[in-house]
């Protein structure tokens, strides 16, 4: 008899105590009145290449505003490739640190579970006018400021301006005169005729990773006019997803597989580096070993256009104050100093992202007027229009997950329109699962 | 009084091994604890916990308050084809891996076991992708199975270029090419238990058997796998269990996890995508329970199946 009874008393301990913790999830909020009175402070982030300036300016805080404020930082980094479910896990048994990186389309997730404190009453006019209009946008959920990050990122297509001269390609000079998709198609059918194989490089193995399906390819449905949800209330995909222009610009990009236009067996960077697929559709962090292998002759082009004008990707790692920090005030101090230029530039100096604040961006020679990747600026700053942030819902973490083997099926040949109407169950069943992710009331 | 005497020292005796017998259990219990803790804090009640969850809306962050839904989570997980398609991938690689598996670790087992040059560099040699990990070698073997990799080169060479599949990329090849990888990685341990097992089996067997003339098969057929009965067994139930348990390879070797086409889904990813990517803990749960029984029912089968041998024997 006892050996049945004391394993079960146990569990039943447990299932009290982690029922208990996950109910406790709701924080307290507590917002920030200005004064600092904490003495130390925790933090987690992700370690991903810039993950040395990170240290750095952690450091550099604790020695300089840390010390003047009476407090230091404590700060613990996690390889990136756990840093979300690492993340979540602290968040449902209630460990989490004060400040927090993540992902920007995570953001919407913890701040509905009562994880991240409003950063409203803490950053001053002077900042939130500063810092790039798309930074703002994926910090907001639920008309509340969440987050802001020290920098964001671009997507584009690079090309070897060579092989487009040598089909003789239009080379545009901005987002509004981007590429039809249909003009794409042509160019690429051209180029296939010239001798490259497979002429675009879509980086279909960075997939497994995570966020490159839906960071990468939801710019075709934005820009057919098409979605991942309905954003007037973000409770159901349904006629989004499944729409007309996404079954058509999806389609589309099917077909270019389908001719052989796109490399989908490429494992690595060497297609484009070689010039053997002369156009990459991919993010500002190929810049350095592009401009390498291409010299002045690569140059860097908006997406094309599906029918509602270019649209492009964004978001990135940003800053964020957990309702377990007992004083936001000493939390936000060091977000502060993590938005100041001079750590801003020494991260994206590492990471090559496009810096979070316009004034930042005046001090950097590719990003600034003139600079190689002024097209990453321009897109950023048309957020979200031309720039669009994923969507900002606790049920995006689902909803990518979906999105990513809608591409996969895709890109094997799946029926797209019967592919996309299971995908749109799925998300809706989520939503529906999780009545309807009702917003937190402030 | 004698009849007396004898009742006592009966009375005494009983008494000796009952104190024996308590000294003993608790020594049992002792050196048992450690591992019943262990099992208990992660096992028994993970899966009780589960078992619980997965009667209730649990996310894994919410501030919606946790509240039972019946059989919601196993209704919908029923009615999911992803969950579906998990489950003849995972029966389809039990059919085929386990089998494969066995018969190759034998064999190997047979070879190492002989007395030949260098058998154990063979032995190390067969051994050495058991202790690489799977992760590193999920993704050495992604790269080797790329259509431009190493393993079409061969391919090609020895069917003059007409069979040279994109292995990961395919519907058809994907999940053969991960059993494959698999059966690679899993091999070698089974060898050395067999190889135990062989080497457990009576030198006079054989020699008796050579005396009423018996060649090189029949001594295989009637002294050896008779002999590692149990070896084999074992061999086949954990080959099982470790089978049902696919994750790794089919996380880290195709494009996207389970893809393309679901063609190498399994129910431990379907579990993974749903309780961490999904956030679905409840869901999640239900299929960790679906999971459990139908793995416990295939054990009992087996184990049932086996004792029913061992008792004619």
């Amino acid at each position: 008899m006892t050996r049945v009874r004391w394993p079960i008393a146990a569990a039943g301990v447990a299932v009290a105590l982690v029922l208990g913790a996950c109910d406790a999830g709701g924080g307290s909020g507590a917002a920030c009145d200005g004064e600092v009175d904490a003495e130390a402070l925790t933090m987690f982030a992700h370690e991903g290449s810039e993950a040395d300036a990170y240290r750095d300016a952690i450091s550099g805080f604790n020695e300089t505003r840390g010390a003047e404020l009476g407090f230091e930082v404590e700060l613990t980094m996690i390889p990136e490739g756990q840093y979300t479910d690492q993340v979540n896990a602290a968040a449902a048994a209630g460990d989490l640190p004060d400040v927090i990186d993540f992902d920007g389309p995570n953001m919407a997730n913890l701040a509905w579970g009562g994880h991240l404190v409003s950063i409203e009453s803490c950053i001053s006019d002077e900042l939130r006018g500063d810092v790039l209009p798309s930074l703002i946008e994926q910090g907001t959920y639920a008309g509340t400021l969440y987050s802001v990050g020290s920098f964001d990122s671009g997507l584009g297509l690079w090309a070897w301006r060579s092989a487009l001269e040598e089909v003789d390609a239009r080379i545009p000079a901005g987002p509004d005169d981007a590429w039809t998709a249909e003009e794409l198609g042509q160019i690429l059918r051209d180029l296939q005729g010239a001798g490259y194989e497979h002429p675009l490089d879509t980086k279909f193995w960075y997939g497994s990773q995570g966020e490159w399906f839906s960071y990468a390819f939801t710019p075709v449905l934005w820009s057919a006019g098409a979605g991942l949800i309905d954003r007037d209330d973000y409770q159901s995909a349904d006629g989004a997803l499944n729409s007309a222009e996404a079954v058509g610009s999806l389609t589309t990009f099917q077909s270019w597989v389908e001719d052989g236009l796109i490399d989908k067996d490429a494992a690595d960077d060497s297609n484009f580096i070689e010039k053997r697929s002369p156009i990459s559709w991919v993010g500002h962090w190929m810049y350095q070993p592009y401009l390498e292998a291409a010299g002045d002759d690569l140059v860097l082009l908006p997406l094309p256009d599906f029918g509602s004008g270019s649209k492009t990707g964004m978001g990135s790692w940003a800053w964020g104050i957990t309702s377990a920090t007992a004083d936001a005030d000493a939390a936000w101090a060091v977000i502060e100093y993590l938005m100041s230029d001079e750590v801003i530039l020494a991260i994206t100096e590492v990471n090559g992202a496009i810096p979070g604040t316009a004034s930042a961006i005046g001090q950097s020679t590719n990003y600034a007027e003139g600079g190689d990747l002024e097209l990453f600026v321009t897109q950023l700053e048309g957020a979200p229009d031309l720039a669009v942030p994923r969507p900002v819902t606790p049920a995006y973490p689902n909803m990518t997950q979906v999105f990513r083997s809608v591409i996969d099926d895709i890109v094997n040949g799946a029926d797209v329109q019967a592919t996309l109407d299971e995908a749109v169950e799925a998300i809706d069943a989520d939503i529906e699962s999780n009545e309807g992710y009702p917003a937190p009331e402030e | 009084m004698s009849q007396r005497t004898e009742v006592s020292g009966q009375a005494e005796t009983l008494t000796t091994i009952r104190t024996w017998r308590s000294a003993e259990a608790r020594t049992a219990w002792l050196l048992s604890t450690p591992a019943l803790i262990g099992l208990t804090a992660f096992i028994v009640v993970p899966f009780l916990l589960a078992l619980v969850l997965s009667f209730t809306n649990q996310r894994l962050i919410s501030p919606l308050p946790t509240r039972g839904i019946g059989l919601e989570n196993y209704l919908s997980t029923l009615a999911d084809g992803g969950f579906w398609q998990g489950l003849i991938n995972n029966v389809w690689f039990v059919a085929i891996v386990v089998p494969l598996q066995t018969a190759l670790a034998l064999f190997l087992a047979v070879l190492v076991n002989s007395r030949i040059r260098g058998r154990v560099a063979f032995r190390t040699v067969y051994f050495v992708p058991v202790v690489t990990v799977m992760a590193a070698a999920a993704v050495t073997w992604t790269l080797l199975l790329n259509p431009n990799g190493l393993v079409n080169a061969f391919f090609g060479v020895i069917t003059f270029g007409t069979f040279t599949p994109d292995w990961l990329g395919s519907t058809t090849w994907a999940l053969p090419a991960v059993m494959a990888v698999s059966i690679w990685q899993g091999t070698g341990f089974q060898m050395i238990i067999l190889l135990a097992a062989l080497q457990d089996v009576p030198e006079e067997l054989y020699e008796a058997a050579e005396l009423d003339g018996a060649g090189s098969w029949k001594k295989f057929l009637n002294v050896t796998l008779p002999g590692i009965r149990n070896g084999l067994i074992f061999v086949v139930t954990v080959t099982t269990i470790l089978a049902f348990r696919l994750f790794d390879q089919v996380w880290i070797m195709p494009q996207v996890p389970g893809g393309p086409l679901d063609a190498t889904r399994t129910m431990m990813l379907h579990l993974v995508e749903t309780g961490f990517g999904a956030q679905a803990i409840g869901r999640a749960s239900a299929v960790a329970v679906i999971f459990f029984v139908l793995v416990l029912v295939l054990t009992l089968i087996q184990r049932r199946f086996i004792r029913e041998e061992g008792g004619a024997a």
